[in-house]
């Protein structure tokens, strides 16, 4: 089968055998297919379980979550099916779109964007009346886009003209649009970015500078937080008035409360993250069993942001490292994918997507058991629906559509060397 | 092939470095769980459960006779929390859309405040997003349940915000009657006076305990973990509110009129030693007169003359003398070593005990009882102390009594003047209380009775424990001695020459008693000119042949006191006590109040169907003039009956018409027919309305109803 005819075929849907159609199109590594359904089925199963406290508050029906994360989870999978379906060669376009796009929609949030928990990071669509994330979005094309840079650059990639340029300003604007309402998420796109770059094989020395040139604000504000932490009364001293506006001020109180905290203090900052912790320690190694999470009720995000903790919880410290290794072995298909990949734009789009997304699960694990501050990443594919967990499911399609190919492929050159054999073999018979 | 290699061993090397990252989230975990995992576990049980106590009920107090002193009733604090997820959600849509409506609701449910200000305020407490903004404090339950159906608070907690935060309140409904002795009862069951402090352990009853687990946005109970409330006991007093009333009208009044400091009347039944009144009022530094402490129990003075009966008794008793025996008085005047004790009035000489008595002369008492028990004083203390003037009362609300004090020779202050002192009344410190009871036993035919406060122990309307009069003292002395005794104190009102008989005497039946003029110092300054203020005392019991009731009123003067006698301030107090419990206990033709009205004639107004179910019910035969409309007015007369339709009641009218005595029902129903608005205060009938019966009105005009 040519490209022209996949895409033909994706535009001109044979319906009238979909259903067993459906099943014999669905292609790509089945070990990834298999981790995204069993992560869908714990995600219907986690929120559920901790959806109660909020179903009540808000006065619906424990089971509403339930049948709205269904909903979400039948729609990402025909997101992912469709998006394997394409000829992952389109994306090298797309990603420029997207990237293009993306720019202008950063702003329009930064600006006008509706403000939840402070930081002004979503939008809402017209039509569907459905807020999301535009850094979400932007997070995708720019990894997309980051793919074709470096694809398409290796063979000057150590120029810095040529070569690092054309892939590292393409993140820093991403990254300074993210940053003033969601300083956490352009962290975790900036570190994920310098390790594609490391991947990529840009230059050490060019990684290490700019890596030096980002951290220079970082740096900056774990000094401030630190020196105007007033150890006596635990309180942030008055802050100087330019660093009063905006949410600077919440990053300086969450660095102090990560650094200064001590398991006994009792204050508000520490809520969350405390809760959680009494979630892990209540866990033991098997768990309470699915349903059972008390931490759900005083959790606050249990369902999103908290959910590894109600994974602990639940299911045990054996449940916790099952979903480690889940996400382990779905970055070691990924790489799989990438060895069999003959092109290089297909390659850097399995690990650049993959590696994305196990680093954010290992970032809200990480924030779940206190290893990182508090940042607000949710747990792909698992934490309760939303824009987030569609843009995952588009990813993961796109990295099937790499998949799919690489199978194509293969199938391809082993039918031709079967033919071959078996010519070879028609003209042993011949010759004998 | 070379670049992909290159690129192979860092995609490892990255691969690595995710996995040794799961590696120290596993560590992590598995170090809070298994490390620090009692402390979370310690600490995460203390934040999920907790123990909700469950109030108990306290109970009422009642009076003797039924009516309610003092009771709880649940009141309730309204707060909102504007940062309720369902009153913010959609940019606060559900507020908005209810703010208007609400305040609208609220304005006219408490009328306090015009609605367009709660708006503003709701909105302002909105903007700040307050979340425990008080919105109303102290409503009562039918406000309560009217605002329960208001708009945005019927759609529950969680989307209103609404926070109802009940409690319960103690109120008085007679106010200020012997509310000293009723008690207050407070936050802090410590700082209880009176009665619900003394039996603050049977009211308050057991608070239960409930253990609660915090689940799905609220605190749950845990099945079977529950310890229920057992409801505080009621209590019956021995007080009578007709009594009371009257005690503490004739207290009052005599003290607004004589400027009098403070002053105690208490009603004891003879019989029982049952405390049936007991009014207590201090003068406040504004001038107005409260229930501050309670003067009849708590506070122990010098006496003054009403002591002279311990001390008659002692010496009957002793048979050192009789009634009839002869004092001279020595013209009213007489030095104990050194020490010069007068008479009020100067000038007599020789004259009887019992003359000596009715004219309360401190002179015949000092030397008397100098003469007998100056070289044995002892003699003397122990008939005091058989009078139980020595020690408490014994009276129920042992907090608040006074402890008194009777010297002995043993003490350090006793001197060669101390009998004379004492026996006039000085010198030692009793409660108008302990007085009475030595009066009350003397009526009682010597058997002194135990006061008490409170008669039984109810509960859930049934008496678990009655509490029976106490005898303290079988007999006190001899039916001598008490008959001798009784003649004086009959003579104080009946003789012409008696302290008291101006005032106290009356025809219809006889009291005894005696007066008392006690010179006390003021705030402790001493006996000097300028602080001396008298105290006003007069004991005694009617009607004298058989006692009923023991009253004593005594009354602390103040300097501008027109009044300073015993008699006059006292008695008259007494009298008029008196008189109202002759009237209306022992005897009431005299005194029976004419206020009723003549029954034989009953108006009433209704419906003309309710009238006549209820004429027939009654087997009462009835006439109707009128030919149409609902309402009629009823005529009874002799058990005949008459209704007609007056102009008033058709609604076509524009004449108020006449809705006194209709139950609330009834007039709400014909004055909205007619276009009037009706505000309402009170329950029960119609008692009055503030639109005249018969004048005219325009539509839509206010009238408010009174009822009772």
């Amino acid at each position: 089968m040519s490209e022209q005819t996949n895409i033909r075929s994706f535009f001109t849907p044979d319906f009238s055998n979909m259903g067993g159609n459906l099943v014999k199109k669905t292609k790509g590594d089945r070990v990834i297919w298999a981790i995204v359904i069993l992560l869908t089925l714990a995600s219907l199963l986690l929120v559920y379980s901790s959806t109660g406290s909020l179903a009540y508050r808000m006065s619906k029906s424990n089971e509403s979550y339930l049948f709205k994360q269904f909903a979400f989870i039948i729609l990402g999978l025909l997101i992912i099916y469709f998006a394997h379906r394409i000829n992952y060669t389109i994306y090298s376009k797309v990603a420029l779109i997207l990237f293009l796009i993306s720019i202008p929609l950063l702003l329009y949030t930064l600006l006008f964007g509706v403000q939840l928990n402070a930081g002004s990071r979503w939008i809402k669509l017209p039509v569907i009346n459905m807020t999301f994330q535009t850094s979400d979005l932007a997070k995708l094309a720019l990894f997309m886009y980051m793919s074709r840079q470096l694809s398409r650059k290796q063979l000057v990639i150590k120029d810095f003209k040529k070569g690092f340029l054309p892939v590292v300003i393409p993140v820093g604007i991403i990254c300074i649009l993210i940053a003033p309402a969601n300083l956490s998420t352009a962290v975790l796109i900036a570190g994920t970015s310098f390790l594609l770059m490391f991947i990529g094989r840009v230059s050490t020395k060019h990684i290490l500078a700019t890596l030096g040139i980002a951290l220079i604000p970082v740096v900056l504000l774990i000094t401030i937080a630190v020196s105007t932490y007033d150890k006596q009364t635990g309180e942030t001293k008055k802050l100087p008035a330019f660093l009063a506006s905006g949410r600077i001020p919440t990053w300086i109180s969450r660095i102090q409360t990560f650094v200064y905290s001590k398991k006994d203090d009792d204050n508000e900052k520490l809520y969350q993250i405390n809760q959680a912790k009494i979630a892990v320690a209540n866990g033991g190694w098997l768990g309470k069993g699915p349903g059972n999470s008390t931490a759900r009720n005083f959790l606050p995000h249990s369902y999103s942001d908290f959910i590894y903790a109600i994974i602990i919880e639940e299911y045990g410290l054996l449940g916790g490292a099952a979903m480690l290794c889940i996400y382990l072995l779905f970055l070691y298909r990924c790489i799989r994918i990438y060895k069999k990949c003959p092109y290089a734009f297909g390659a850097f789009l399995a690990l650049a997507l993959s590696f994305t997304l196990v680093i954010q699960a290992i970032a809200n694990m990480g924030v779940n058991v206190n290893l990182f501050p508090n940042t607000g990443v949710t747990l792909p594919l698992v934490s309760m629906g939303g824009s987030s967990f569609l843009f995952t499911c588009l990813s993961i399609g796109i990295i099937l559509s790499v998949s799919r190919n690489v199978e194509q492929q293969e199938g391809e050159e082993a039918l031709k060397k079967t033919k071959q054999i078996a010519k070879e073999e028609a003209a042993a018979v011949v010759a004998v | 092939m070379e670049i992909k290699k290159d690129i192979l061993w860092r995609v490892y090397l990255c691969f690595i470095g995710m996995a040794v990252l799961s590696v120290f989230v596993l560590g992590r975990a598995i170090y809070i769980q298994q490390v620090q995992g009692s402390f979370w576990r310690g600490m995460g049980d203390s934040l999920h459960l907790k123990y909700l106590p469950i109030d108990a009920e306290r109970g009422s107090i009642y009076s003797e006779d039924g009516n309610m002193l003092s009771t709880s009733v649940p009141i309730f604090d309204v707060y909102i929390d504007f940062g309720a997820d369902g009153l913010r959600e959609k940019q606060g849509k559900r507020f908005k859309d209810n703010v208007d409506s609400l305040s609208i609701s609220l304005a006219a449910l408490f009328e306090d405040k015009p609605a367009a200000t709660y708006e503003k305020e709701l909105k302002l407490a909105y903007k700040n997003k307050e979340r425990y903004y008080p919105l109303k404090k102290k409503i009562s339950f039918d406000q309560y349940k009217a605002m329960r159906d208001f708009p945005l608070v019927r759609q529950g907690r969680n989307k209103s915000g609404f926070i109802i935060d009940p409690r319960d309140k103690r109120i008085n409904p007679y106010v200020l009657l012997a509310n000293r002795t009723i008690g207050l009862s407070r936050l802090n069951p410590k700082q209880n006076v009176g009665l619900e402090l003394t039996y603050d352990s049977l009211l308050r009853g057991t608070t239960g305990q409930r253990l609660m687990r915090y689940a799905a946005g609220t605190y749950m109970p845990v099945e079977g973990a529950e310890l229920d409330p057992v409801n505080g006991k009621d209590i019956v007093t021995t007080l009578d509110t007709y009594i009371q009333d009257v005690a503490q009208n004739a207290l009052m009044k005599m003290m607004v009129n004589n400027n009098s400091l403070h002053g105690t009347v208490i009603v004891m039944e003879t019989a029982t030693g049952k405390i049936k009144a007991i009014a207590n009022l201090g003068k406040q530094p504004d001038g107005t007169y409260i229930e501050d402490l309670n003067y009849g129990i708590g506070k122990a003075t010098e006496p003054g003359s009403i002591f002279k009966l311990a001390t008659l008794l002692s010496l009957l008793e002793d048979k050192y003398v009789t009634i009839k025996s002869i004092v001279n008085t020595e013209g009213g005047v007489k030095s104990f070593s050194g020490l010069r004790i007068k008479d009020s009035h100067l000038g007599a000489y020789e004259m009887t005990v019992k003359e000596a008595f009715e004219r309360s002369s401190n002179v015949a008492f000092a030397k008397l009882a100098d003469q007998y028990y100056g070289s044995e004083p002892t003699k003397f203390t122990d008939h005091l102390a058989k009078f139980r003037l020595n020690q408490m009362t014994g009276v129920d609300i042992v907090a608040s009594s006074a402890k008194p004090t009777i010297k002995t020779p043993k003490n350090r202050s006793w001197s060669k003047t101390t009998i004379p002192y004492m026996a006039h009344g000085y010198e030692e410190m009793v409660t108008p209380l302990h007085m009475l009871m030595l009066y009350n036993a003397v009526a009682n035919n010597g058997k002194m009775m135990k006061p008490y406060l409170v008669s039984a122990i109810r509960d859930y309307g049934v008496d678990i424990k009655k509490i029976e009069p106490q005898v303290l003292v079988e007999k006190i002395a001899s039916d001598e001695t008490l008959a001798q005794a009784r003649e004086c104190l009959k003579a104080v009102v009946d003789s012409a020459h008696g302290t008291a008989h101006k005032v106290v005497f009356d025809s219809l039946y006889s009291i005894s008693g005696k007066t008392g003029t006690a010179v006390t110092a003021l705030d402790n300054k001493g006996y000097n000119k300028g602080n001396k203020i008298y105290q006003a005392s007069f004991i005694g019991y009617f009607p004298s042949e058989a006692p009923k009731y023991s009253i004593a009123v005594v009354i602390q003067n103040s300097r501008e006191s027109k009044l300073v006698y015993g008699a006059d301030v006292s008695g008259r107090v007494f009298k008029e006590v008196s008189d109202h419990i002759y009237g209306h206990f022992i005897n009431n033709t005299k005194y029976a109040y004419t206020a009723a009205a003549d029954t034989s004639m009953h108006v009433s107004s209704g419906m003309r169907s309710d009238l006549g179910s209820i004429f027939s019910y009654l087997n009462i035969i009835y006439r109707d003039s009128a030919v149409s409309g609902a309402w009629r007015r009823m005529q009874l007369v002799n058990n005949s009956a008459s209704m007609s339709t007056p102009a008033d009641f058709q609604t076509s009218s524009a004449v108020t018409p006449n809705v006194i005595g209709m139950g609330l029902k009834d007039a709400v129903y014909l004055l909205e027919n007619k276009g009037l608005k009706i505000t309402v205060t009170g329950r029960g009938k119609v008692v009055n309305q503030s639109l005249l019966a018969g004048t005219n009105f325009t539509k839509g005009q206010k009238i408010s109803l009174l009822l009772n």
